[in-house]
C-alpha cells in the first residue's frame, strides 16, 4: 500500500530519553522494538511513515533507505 | 481443565497493573505480576500528580515514602500570563489546607517510589511479583484457558492462566499480540519533555500554561516537586509544530512570561514521554485477554493525566475478573465485553465526553480562538464546579 521504500533507523542514543514516544506511535506490529524500549534499529521498517522521527520529543531519530535490492543502502534526506 | 499456574497473569507493574493485582489477590485469586523492568517507575515519563480521592479509592493512604509535595489547588495561564486560580485553601477553607484536620487536594508523587509502594502492597496482597520478566506472547486455547510466554531474565517459561491482563503502557505490545487496533494517530499524542530543576518557587498549586506559541496541540505546566523543586515540562501534538519539544521548552523557559521566574532554574533531572490525548480504545478485550492503564488509553484526554484512571482502571478489572472467574463464566472475548461496558459506565463514558470537548477544540484553525477555548475550558475544568472533578 505505502509507495515507501524501507528505511533502516538509528537513534542518537546519547539525546535518546527511553520516553517510548516512538513505540507508542509506531504502526509496526508487536515486537518491532529494541532492547532499550525504542522503535527496533536493528532491521528494516517497510512502512516508513516516519511518524517516530516526527514525535520524538529530542529529535533523535534518523533514518536511511534501504535499497529495494537490499544490497547498497542509499543516503536519504535527512533533516 | 488442568491445574493452572495462575489464575491471573497482569504484564507490567505500573499503577494499573499493580493496582489490577492488589484487588484480585485480595479476593482470592492467585495473580502473577511480571514488569521487564529491573526498576519500576523509571525512566520516568510521567508529571505524577494525582488526586488524594484518586488515592482513598483504592484504598491508598498518602505515605511520605512516595509523596513529593501535597497539592492545594490549581493555577491555569493564557498564554500572556494572565491567570484563573482555583486554591482551594480558599475556597473550602475548611476542608483544604496544611493545618491540623485539614487535608490536601492532591499530590505529586515520586513514579519510581508510587510504583514500588503500589507492587510492594500488591505483593502483601498475596501476589507473586517477578522483576526483569517480559512479556513474550499468549496463545489461548479451546478448553478455555491460556498460555503465557515470558522471559523471565534470559529464561523462557510457559505459563498456564485464565486470563493475561496488558498493563504494559502506551508502547503496549499485548493488545498487539491480539491484533487489537491499538495504533495511535499523531494528532492524538503528545510528544512531552520536562526537567527537574533547583530555583524555581511554586505555591502548593499545579500550574498549567496554555496556548500554542508555548505548546501547540498541548500545555506547558509547572508543578512543585518537594524540598523547593519544581518540574517544568510541555507536551506538543507534531502536526502542529516543526519543532522537538525540546525546542519548545527551552523556549517556554528562557522566553515566556515566566522567564524571570525561570532564570535562576538549574536542570537536575530531564524526562519525557508520549501522553494521549486521545480517546479510549475502542475495543479493550480479547479472548483470555483485558487491557488496563495506558495499554488500554486510560488517560484523560484533556489534561493527559492518567494515574487516576489507571488505578480506578485497575479496580474495576479486577473487580469485574473476581466477579466473573468466580463465577466460572467464560474468557472468550465476545465474554470479557463486559468487563469493557462496566469501565465505560463507571469511568469511560465520561472520558469519551472529554474526548470530544478536547476535539472540538483542536479542530479549530483559527488560534487566537482555540487559544481562548482551551484556556476558558482548562479554567472550567480545575474549577469546584467542574461536572468532571472526580476523573
Amino acid at each position: 500500500m505505502s509507495k515507501q521504500q524501507p528505511v533502516l533507523f538509528s537513534i542518537g542514543w546519547n539525546a535518546c530519553i527511553n520516553c517510548g514516544a516512538c513505540v507508542a506511535i509506531c504502526p509496526q506490529e508487536a515486537g518491532f522494538v529494541s532492547p532499550f524500549d525504542t522503535i527496533a534499529v536493528d532491521r528494516p521498517c517497510d512502512i516508513a511513515c516516519l511518524l517516530c522521527e516526527q514525535i520524538c520529543p529530542v529529535d533523535t531519530i534518523r533514518h536511511e533507505v534501504v535499497a529495494t535490492d537490499s544490497v547498497r543502502p542509499v543516503s536519504a534526506g535527512i533533516r | 481443565m488442568p491445574q493452572l499456574d495462575y489464575d491471573v497473569i497482569i504484564i507490567g507493574s505500573g499503577p494499573a497493573g499493580s493496582t489490577t493485582a492488589r484487588f484480585a489477590a485480595n479476593a482470592g485469586l492467585r495473580v502473577l505480576l511480571v514488569d521487564k523492568r529491573q526498576e519500576l517507575g523509571a525512566p520516568i515519563q510521567c508529571s505524577g500528580a494525582i488526586s488524594r480521592h484518586a488515592l482513598e479509592q483504592v484504598g491508598i493512604v498518602p505515605d511520605a515514602e512516595f509523596i513529593h509535595e501535597a497539592i492545594y489547588g490549581f493555577a491555569i495561564y493564557d498564554e500572556s500570563g494572565n491567570r484563573t486560580v482555583h486554591d482551594y485553601r480558599q475556597l473550602k477553607a475548611d476542608e483544604y489546607g496544611v493545618e491540623a484536620g485539614k487535608k490536601p487536594l492532591g499530590y505529586v508523587v515520586d513514579r519510581r517510589r508510587f510504583d514500588r509502594y503500589l507492587m510492594t502492597r500488591a505483593e502483601r496482597a498475596g501476589v507473586d511479583v517477578w522483576l526483569k520478566t517480559e512479556g513474550l506472547g499468549y496463545t489461548p486455547h479451546p478448553d478455555g484457558h491460556c498460555t503465557v510466554r515470558l522471559q523471565r531474565y534470559n529464561e523462557i517459561k510457559d505459563l498456564t492462566a485464565r486470563i493475561v491482563v496488558g498493563a504494559d503502557g502506551l508502547q503496549s505490545q499485548v493488545g498487539k499480540w491480539a491484533g487489537l487496533q491499538t495504533h495511535i494517530k499523531i494528532t492524538e499524542l503528545a510528544g512531552c519533555l520536562q526537567f527537574i530543576v533547583d530555583g524555581v518557587e511554586t505555591e502548593g498549586l499545579l500550574e498549567i500554561i496554555t496556548g500554542h506559541r508555548w505548546a501547540p496541540g498541548g500545555y506547558a505546566w509547572v508543578f512543585p516537586k518537594g524540598h523547593g523543586y519544581a518540574e517544568i515540562g510541555l507536551g506538543v501534538v507534531a502536526t502542529m509544530t516543526d519543532e522537538p519539544a525540546r525546542d519548545h521548552l527551552h523556549r517556554f523557559i528562557s522566553e515566556s512570561f515566566f522567564a524571570d521566574r525561570f532564570k535562576n532554574s538549574r536542570i537536575l533531572e530531564v524526562q519525557g514521554g508520549g501522553v494521549p490525548l486521545a480517546a479510549p480504545l475502542r475495543t479493550q478485550f480479547a479472548d483470555n485477554m483485558i487491557l488496563v492503564g495506558d495499554a488500554a488509553r486510560h488517560v484523560n484526554p484533556i489534561t493527559g493525566g492518567g494515574l487516576h484512571t489507571a488505578v480506578a482502571g485497575g479496580k474495576i478489572a479486577a473487580n469485574f475478573l473476581v466477579g466473573h472467574i468466580g463465577d466460572k463464566l467464560p474468557l472468550t472475548d465476545g465474554a470479557l465485553k463486559a468487563y469493557q461496558d462496566l469501565w465505560l459506565a463507571e469511568l469511560g463514558n465520561k472520558m469519551w465526553k472529554l474526548y470530544d470537548i478536547k476535539t472540538d477544540i483542536f479542530h479549530n484553525m483559527n488560534i487566537p480562538e482555540r487559544d481562548d477555548q482551551l484556556y476558558a475550558t482548562m479554567s472550567d475544568y480545575f474549577s469546584p464546579t467542574s461536572e468532571f472533578k472526580k476523573i
